[in-house]
């Protein structure tokens, strides 16, 4: 159960900085939020609000498919496949 | 400029208004805050009660607007006041804020946001997903053009007297782009090694971090970009321009003729430095203990500026500046620091074993010093000389180590870190001392300093309070050496006859130029300030060098933009006041081991992990929003990007004024018992609408607490409307709608969803309205009658409601869902009362902009000449905006054609 929630412009600040840590857990193979969230010892919360940031700008795609739990797995961009 | 309209918002009701009295031949000026028009009907899904795609009507209707050739729009502007004339015609001040972008340049394609180093909430992404600092509103936004926010200069980027941008390099910092932060540095001056080592960081004191938990590692920072960058053995790294033919002598080479070469350098231009030394650094290599500041540092930075072609010529004093002029130098700078020590000017002060504390310092950082091992020495002075003197005097093995200052401690000019240091390794402090002789035995040896006591006195011209010797308290401090570090002054003999002496033998300059009555001639740093430290210097360097090249090159010597012309600084209280809460950050700090027995100059302050420079570079707070760390200008193809444009004023003469302000959407936390801004799977319709619209934040219909697809999704009706414990009995007339149209694209999007809505009333009065609501309950939406009193969250993140079941019985009945919506209602936008000065805008009881005849006369105000479009007057959904935009803008031509005040003929 959430007891308090940080305020999402804090956040969201992270984003940045986030960034790394999250690319890393996701070297292996491509996770879902939970997954991402228990690796990088992060809530899933914050989590959603830093990969989805990352899928605007161009770091991280979804799989096509959710997994029977509802849950969409996302994996590291790789730029250089872009064309 | 004159208009016959002024529209304020370019919502939907403004664009008709617009578009419609443009038609009809008038002149319209359509005023817009955001840097789009469109207001929030763009940022829609799909509109009820059909289904059409909110941007595919929006989008044209936009395009319409800011392409029609009555209408001219200013978009990222604010109208700031409006007055109306005796001739009925009004006045408008309208501010044009500053995108930061050449917007003819500009060609929208999203470069500088992609690069953008800072994140804040996406506002129109309902907050769900971060934007970045550049950004472009929203990818219909109509005109596609990049702004990039800007709340003033940063307070640490403010503070710093060198002009680096600190706020920059700690958010490349934190997005891991190290070698570009050094870089960022590196456009300031070449000493980024010794700036993260012996800058005083007047950053750091100013770091609105420090009012919470305390300052971010500004400074150190900088030193972990320079470790990085210097360990690969790497050179600087930087372009220079093609060589221009001018020639410039710099003389001196402390921390602002270094400066100076590197940036004329840069610019192309042949430099060549003295030094009467025999190697360069000035204080920097012979003032500054290697403790604090390691000598393979200042080479290293020193390497900087000779791998770009500046030849230092050492062990080569320069004594006629006149004469470099003759050896076809063009320009010559003149950098020559404060070497000179003041004496003690007391009886004795010749004695063996006094030194002046410069002297003292120089020699020992040339290993010339003979031993003061077992010896008791005396520093005369309280500034940072006196501090490096003492603790010098420590690591040599000294017997012991006193400070003599004529004030007390909080009157010392040395940096307190260093007081508190000297301290910490056994320097002990007399205050309120003076010397009065220095006393010596028959060879002349020192044996003692004579002191007296001193008292404060009144406040000098310094506004310190003068000291004052208390009769009759002479006392002696045995001693074997005296450092006397009472102050330093130039030396003024290459100058003195030349340009000029000001106070105190500094050389005689224009302080905004730096230039001298021999117009060749400037000087930078301590030669024209006085003692000063690093950073000042570093930024004369900066300001020597912009003025040596504009006077080259014939321009007018005016200020120096990035010291002169800088963009306001952001206010500590207004940061702070952009969250209510703060996460306490352990702040990261250096972990000095200090000895009160110090041995050797080994540097003392440990270097920055990785994991350190994260951590500390990750609680910025990025005041100024935009860092300035340059990465939209190097990313922007189209060089669009001007980090150093400036508000405008506009004045503006209109006819009629349209107020087309919209409304705002009610705050949800303020119904606590719902959970929103505590459950994070409790949203509003408004980022529902988001989630399913076609440039969604997320990839789909996500719940923001894991990501997960919603399978049980349920809605609150009237969150905020009809609810006087808020303070708004009124119905807000579209959100039983907006709800419905909703349920529909979440059951198109997730068929195997369930939606259901806990409503109080079901409002469907429109055209094929009720149709669509029966249509929502076909496809297996579910309405449920009943206020819900509570949302609990559980374990998993789903949600509890409690409410009331009344079609079936009135029990009090509890159900699970993965995500609440809350159909929040709408709220007068309160800004327009400011508007207008001179008279005021009547408003109704509830706080819309008040029509006195609504029912007859729809769009008039209580302002003859103001009139009011769409929800500004009142809740309504989009067709009914349309429609009294229509009555606002008939009104509008009515006034204008009675009154004859308009600028056209009519067509």
């Amino acid at each position: 159960m959430t007891t308090s929630l940080r305020e999402p412009r804090e956040i969201v600040r992270e984003e940045p900085l986030m960034q790394r840590p999250i690319l890393e857990a996701l070297a292996d193979g491509p996770l879902t939020v939970p997954a991402i969230a228990e690796r990088i010892g992060h809530p899933a919360r914050e989590v959603v609000f830093w990969v989805m940031g990352m899928r605007r700008f161009g770091h991280v795609v979804e799989l096509p498919e959710a997994d029977d739990d509802g849950y969409f797995l996302y994996e590291a961009f790789d730029k250089g496949d872009a064309s | 400029m004159k208009y016959d309209v002024m529209v304020v918002g370019s919502g939907i009701a403004g664009m008709e208004s617009s578009i419609k009295l443009g038609d009809m031949g008038y002149k319209v000026l359509l005023v817009e805050k955001e840097a789009s028009v469109g207001g929030r009907m763009i940022l829609l899904s799909k509109v009820f009660p059909t289904l059409d795609c909110a941007s595919c009507i929006s989008g044209p209707k936009m395009s319409s607007t800011i392409n029609h050739p009555n209408v001219h729009t200013m978009t990222y502007a604010e109208v700031e006041q409006i007055r109306r004339g005796e001739d009925g015609r009004f006045t408008a001040a309208v501010k044009q804020k500053s995108t930061f972008v050449d917007w003819a340049a500009c060609t929208g394609c999203s470069d500088c946001q992609m690069a953008c180093t800072v994140a804040v909430p996406d506002q129109f992404n309902a907050d769900l997903v971060p934007r970045h600092a550049a950004y472009i509103p929203f990818p219909q936004a109509v005109p596609k053009k990049a702004v990039i926010e800007r709340a003033g200069t940063s307070p640490c980027i403010a503070s710093c007297p060198a002009g680096i941008k600190a706020h920059g390099y700690v958010s490349l910092i934190r997005s891991g782009k190290y070698e570009e932060a050094f870089q960022l540095v590196l456009e300031a001056t070449p000493l980024v090694g010794t700036l993260g080592r012996a800058c005083y960081a007047p950053c750091e004191s100013e770091c609105t971090r420090s009012l919470l938990e305390g300052t971010i590692p500004i400074r150190r920072l900088k030193r972990f970009v320079a470790d990085l960058h210097y360990g690969d053995g790497r050179g600087p790294g930087v372009d220079v321009a093609e060589a221009n033919g001018f020639k410039v002598a710099i003389v001196g080479t402390g921390p602002a003729g270094l400066t100076a070469a590197w940036q004329l350098a840069r610019a192309g231009y042949q430099v060549t430095m003295f030094d009467s030394a025999a190697k360069a650094g000035g204080f920097l290599r012979h003032a500054i203990p290697q403790y604090r500041l390691p000598h393979d540092v200042v080479d290293q930075d020193v390497a900087n500026v000779t791998a770009i072609g500046v030849e230092i010529r050492t062990n080569h004093a320069v004594h006629d500046l006149e004469a470099l002029k003759a050896e076809g130098y063009d320009a010559v700078l003149v950098a020559t620091g404060t070497p000179r020590s003041m004496a003690l000017g007391v009886p004795g002060q010749d004695a063996t074993g006094v030194h002046t504390g410069l002297k003292f310092l120089r020699r020992v950082s040339e290993d010339d010093l003979p031993s003061i091992a077992g010896k008791r020495v005396v520093v005369v002075g309280g500034g940072n000389v006196a501090m490096d003197a003492a603790r010098t005097a420590r690591r040599l093995g000294s017997a012991d180590v006193r400070v003599a200052y004529r004030r007390g401690r909080e009157e010392m000019p040395a940096h307190s870190v260093e007081v508190d240091e000297a301290e910490m390794e056994g320097v002990a402090f007399e205050f309120l001392v003076a010397p009065v002789e220095v006393l010596s035995d028959a060879s002349g040896a020192v044996t003692g300093l004579r002191c007296q006591r001193m008292r404060l006195g009144e406040a000098d011209a310094s506004g310190r309070r003068r000291p004052e010797p208390v009769p009759g308290s002479d006392f002696v401090l045995e001693c074997e050496v005296v450092v006397s570090a009472v102050g330093m002054e130039p030396d003024d003999e290459p100058y003195e006859k030349v340009t000029g002496d000001a106070r105190g033998h500094r050389i005689k300059v224009d302080p905004l130029t730096l230039q001298s009555d021999v117009d060749y001639i400037f000087a930078a740093g301590d030669v024209e300030t006085g003692a000063s430290d690093i950073t000042h210097a570093v930024g004369h360097g900066r300001r020597a060098a912009y003025m040596i090249d504009a006077w080259l090159h014939g321009r007018e010597l005016a200020g120096f933009p990035l010291f002169d012309d800088p963009l306001g600084v952001v206010d500590h209280e207004s940061v702070l006041a952009r969250q209510q809460s703060y996460t306490h950050r352990a702040p990261v700090r250096p972990g000095t081991q200090h000895s009160a027995n110090p041995v050797g100059f080994d540097e003392l302050e440990p270097a920055m992990t990785e994991a350190e420079a994260l951590a500390g570079s990750g609680s910025c707070l990025d005041c100024g929003v935009c860092s300035e760390c340059q990465e939209c200008v190097r990313a922007c193809p189209a060089d669009a990007i001007k980090l150093d444009m400036h508000d405008h004023q506009v004045e503006v003469e209109v006819g009629a004024v349209v107020v087309s302000t919209g409304y705002k959407l009610f705050a949800a936390d303020l119904k606590p018992e719902y959970g929103y801004g505590q459950y994070p799977n409790v949203i509003t319709g408004m980022q529902m609408d988001r989630l399913l619209a076609p440039t969604r934040p997320f990839n789909t219909i996500l719940r923001p607490g894991d990501g997960k697809v919603p399978d049980r999704i349920a809605y609150i009706s009237c969150t905020g409307s009809r609810d006087k414990q808020v303070g708004n009995p009124l119905c807000s007339k579209l959100c039983c709608m907006y709800s419905i149209k909703q349920n529909q694209l979440i059951m198109g999007s997730l068929p195997l969803a369930d939606v259901t809505m806990h409503y109080m009333d079901m409002r469907a009065a429109g055209k094929r309205y009720d149709e669509f609501y029966e249509q929502a309950k076909d496809m297996g939406a579910t309405y449920i009658k009943g206020r819900v009193s509570k949302v609990t969250e559980l374990e998993n993140g789903d949600l509890r409601l409690r409410y009331e079941d009344i079609e079936n019985g009135g029990d009090i009945v509890e159900a699970e869902y993965d995500l609440v919506v809350l159909a929040v209602g709408i709220q007068p936008n309160r800004d327009v009362e400011r508007l207008f000065t001179g008279e005021k805008l009547r408003l109704d009881e509830y706080y819309y902009v008040a029509e006195p005849s609504e029912e007859l006369e729809p769009g008039q105000t209580t302002i003859p000449g103001v009139f009011v479009a769409g929800t500004a007057a009142g809740a309504k959904d989009i067709v009914d905006s349309i429609l009294h935009a229509g009555a606002a803008v008939a009104q509008v031509a009515a006034h204008l054609t009675q009154s004859e005040i308009s600028e056209v003929v009519p067509v």
